[in-house]
């Protein structure tokens, strides 16, 4: 403690504490907002090329009210659905003593590594009555839902068994406890899930085009596909720009400024599960249909093409040469996406204000376009000021960064919010520069965080199309692209043994990351 | 002190992972750096064309096989959908690492001559092309030919049964009998020989009527998949995603056939992909050869075994696909003039909302 106020005198400056933004934390923090800024001056360097009157003329028009409102219903409807399942397995995972729930929190992750795309040509395959609305929602939820049902497992696991106690023992009855103190406790977590899925189905492209339905994202690449002017299309991403500010909006005003950390994790012992008694075979039988319409239905298709299907050839060179670049892309994107979000979610936690905010908001702006157009604005800008970088590994990760920098954040995020910031200022009482602090004290307090959000970053990235055919280097396919080659001459069957191939990989880092926890609990 | 040993493991984990990743990113760059230096050594030619492809891609990975043969030349092939691709290189401009570009149809082609962005191919390279089928400045040629079809289903539909003109499907007695792709670029073609041919209002009034009573699909095999499926009985689509899957099944296997007007109607419109080379490429005499080996008779006839489009140059056969010289395009349908940078038939279609 003296040390601490020595330091002080010390160094006057520092008067306002923790207030001020270090420089460690800003340069990169500049760095990502220069970078996430490109798309937006993008779209309003090609939406400038034609006047005011043509623009107003290009988005008051009678299609452009259809995919306003095909475009909403379908990302408040997902997402509701997403949140309501997302957050029930993930309470049943982590809360009961529901029979073989480590191989559960397995299997209800797992549609996490089935692309959208792919889960819905099968369904299509199987019946076609699958277009349209129900079919979408029922084909985007069930590859959602995950995105709620991690970072809720991972803050079910984080919290401090004490409060549901201290509420039981008040004499609140488990439902009570669970609507009053467990769910406001869970609310960062659903929420960071579920502005991620919103915006998701903002960007959503390559199943919506199978399942025929059609928002702004398909009218979007429609318009790359057949016009020149990307003016059109430039006015289209616009709207999508104003809906992804009012889902920011709203899901600020939710948010609110609560804070969820508690100083000390209490007493290092397990949690009080619930006996579910008679409630183990419809709690089993409602995981069991989850599990075969998320994981059931495409990974049966798949086998049924590699069984049957007469254009299913096994080229084992393009195979492992797709693999390689699929793992090598995924892994250093999944790095450098999570490099970046550190000092985002830190700037964002510890140095609240108008900047911290904008900065930390941008990244989820930007992912509700569509990889197509933050791929022509890389692109552009590219080959105008870093050519020697164009169409090379380094750039695609950097794109890849500013796509899904948002899933990296909301998991560290998530996992930030509860570690107390008196546990830092200690360690800085006690004389530890800030960056020892964060590998000393912060790093190992959100490493389930970090964990998840390498994780979801390396999957997302490997399901990614658009902007990987924009900013790859030529010649180097993914299993993405190949499954997109295939699937787009409507040659399922040759596409299968890369879809097979990617569910597989990218099933393993599902599995270590939900095998985790069980660890966790097991010697804890 | 447990729960230490945990994250201390997980640390463990996590920083495997990092490591793994940039490993991987080292190998990779090896791998690379290895690449790019091979050809210096053992060749005297190190040119690599590069070719921006929307084309069908087994056939063009067969052409350039060939054609690397035959010349020692090296191709590399970026794939993609064709008009992504030309805006990608009108994003790229004087810096464009593409040689050559190969699209579904010229609409792309001549939106980049219109730019100017294509150099002239060589007189002789065309020669084997008949004029209709290319640029008149010599911008860009037509490689493949292929003719706009109506699949049908005889167990939904007989053949008696299909209408005498395509502009027919516009009226209420096909409501939710067709299925139409209004996105393709062969759709397109179409649209915009109406509009040359009978003016704009009737063009609207048909497009109208086609999508008040038609399905829509966003791609021409998923039209012909749900026509095969018996989910409708007939789709407007060309003809080769049929007689691909005939080569590959046997015609006996197929449920659906296919129908042509056969009275020069628009229904049986003929379009074209085609091929232009980059001004902004360094390699202009190499891409030159390459053009030529992919008109040349031999290089013709491994497009269209592969693909079933039909040749441009006539010594090349198509096999097993109808005749070419049987075909009945529409009069006045190859050159579309000022309509044939498609603007006319995208306002169209935003304005009657399919875009």
């Amino acid at each position: 403690m003296k040390r601490f106020w020595t330091e002080r005198l010390r160094h006057p400056f520092k008067k306002s504490g923790h207030k001020r933004r270090p420089i460690w934390l800003l340069l990169p923090v500049l760095l990502l907002v220069v970078l996430s800024s490109l798309p937006v001056f993008y779209i309003i360097m090609r939406a400038s090329e034609i006047g005011l009157e043509a623009a107003i003329g290009l988005i008051f028009r009678e299609r452009v009210y259809e995919l306003l409102l095909n475009t909403v219903k379908l990302a408040v409807t997902v997402t509701l659905f997403s949140v309501l399942i997302g957050v029930t397995t993930a309470w049943f995972v982590e809360k009961t003593r529901l029979p073989g729930k480590k191989i559960w929190n397995v299997i209800v992750t797992l549609p996490f590594a089935v692309p959208a795309f792919v889960s819905s040509y099968s369904w299509i395959s199987i019946y076609s009555g699958f277009e349209g609305f129900s079919g979408a929602v029922l084909v985007l939820t069930l590859s959602n839902y995950p995105l709620v049902h991690l970072p809720v497992a991972a803050a079910l696991r984080g919290m401090n068994p004490a409060l549901e106690e201290t509420s039981r023992s008040l004499g609140y009855s488990r439902t009570e406890t669970f609507f009053r103190v467990t769910l406001p406790h869970l609310r960062p977590a659903v929420l960071g899930g579920a502005i991620l899925i919103a915006l998701h189905m903002l960007a959503e492209f390559g199943s919506l085009a199978f399942l025929n339905y059609d928002t702004f994202t398909t009218a979007i690449f429609d318009q790359y596909n057949v016009a020149f002017n990307g003016a059109s299309a430039a006015m289209l991403t616009f709207v999508l720009l104003v809906l992804c500010l009012i889902f920011l909006g709203i899901e600020m005003l939710i948010r609110g400024k609560a804070k969820y950390a508690s100083v000390g994790k209490g007493a290092p012992r397990e949690a009080q599960l619930v006996n579910l008694g008679w409630w183990t075979i419809p709690s089993l039988m409602g995981f069991s249909v989850l599990a075969i319409l998320a994981v059931g239905v495409p990974l049966g298709t798949i086998t049924y093409w590699l069984i049957t299907g007469a254009s299913a050839t096994f080229d084992l060179a393009e195979l492992s040469s797709s693999l390689y670049s699929t793992l090598t892309f995924g892994a250093g994107g999944a790095v450098l996406t999570i490099l970046f979000a550190f000092p985002l979610v830190i700037l964002a936690i510890r140095h609240r204000g108008f900047f911290s905010t904008v900065a930390d908001r941008l990244p989820y702006f930007i992912h509700s376009l569509p990889g197509l157009v933050i791929g022509l604005a890389l692109v552009s800008f590219a080959v105008r000021y870093a050519f020697p970088f164009y169409q090379t590994i380094p750039l695609l990760l950097i794109g890849y960064a500013v796509l899904f920098l948002p899933l990296a954040q909301s998991s560290i995020r998530a996992a930030m919010e509860q570690v107390p910031p008196q546990l830092e200022e200690v360690a800085g009482s006690l004389g530890k520069k800030p960056l020892t602090i964060f590998f000393t004290v912060t790093l190992p307090l959100i490493a389930p965080g970090v964990g998840a959000g390498i994780a979801l970053v390396f999957l997302q990235i490997m399901k990614e199309l658009t902007a990987t055919l924009l900013l790859r280097p030529t010649g180097i396919d993914t299993l993405a692209i190949k499954i997109w080659e295939h699937t787009s001459n409507a040659e399922f069957a040759a596409s299968a043994p890369y879809a097979a191939l990617l569910i597989l990989i990218s099933g393993l880092p599902v599995y270590l990351l939900t095998m985790r926890s069980f660890t966790h609990k097991k010697e804890g | 002190m447990k729960t230490n040993h945990h994250r201390s493991k997980f640390l463990a984990l996590g920083s495997s992972v990092l490591l793994m990743g940039m490993l991987a990113a080292c190998g990779n760059d090896d791998q690379k750096d290895e690449d790019a230096s091979a050809p210096k050594d053992n060749d005297k030619e190190p040119t690599t064309l590069t070719i921006y492809n929307g084309q069908h891609k087994d056939a063009t990975l067969a052409l350039i096989d060939a054609f690397t043969e035959e010349t020692g030349i090296e191709v590399e092939s970026r794939e993609g959908s064709s008009n992504e691709l030309a805006h990608q290189i009108v994003e790229e401009g004087d810096k464009s690492p593409a040689d050559i570009i190969y699209t579904e149809e010229t609409t792309p082609l001549i939106m980049l001559a219109e730019k100017g962005m294509l150099s002239e191919i060589d007189e002789a390279t065309l020669e084997p092309i008949a004029e209709e089928y290319r640029d008149a400045d010599g911008q860009w040629s037509g490689i493949l030919a292929r003719s706009r079809v109506v699949a049908f289903n005889p167990d939904m539909i007989t053949e008696e049964e299909l209408p005498t003109s395509v502009l027919d499907f516009a009226k209420e007695e096909w409501k939710g009998k067709f299925a139409f792709v209004p996105t393709s670029g062969a759709f397109q073609m179409q649209l915009s020989a109406l509009i040359k041919t009978e003016g704009e209002e009737v063009a609207k009034e048909w497009l109208e009527g086609l999508k008040e009573n038609g399905k829509t699909y966003k791609k021409n095999k998923m039209a012909l998949d749900a026509v095969e499926k018996g989910e409708i009985s007939a789709a407007l689509i060309n003809n080769y995603y049929w007689d691909r899957e005939a080569i590959e099944k046997g015609p006996e296997n197929m449920n659906s056939e296919l129908y042509f007007f056969g009275t020069n109607d628009l229904g049986d419109m003929v379009t074209v992909a085609g091929a232009g080379i980059l001004k902004s490429s360094e390699n202009q005499d190499e891409a030159q050869q390459f053009l030529e080996y992919a008109i040349s008779k031999e290089g013709q006839q491994i497009l269209t075994d592969i693909s079933a489009q039909y040749p441009l140059n006539a010594e090349a056969k198509a096999s097993q696909l109808k005749p070419f010289s049987e075909l009945t395009p529409p009069n006045g349908t190859l050159d579309l003039g000022e309509y044939s940078n498609g603007e006319a038939a995208l306002k169209l279609l935003e304005e009657v909302g399919l875009l």
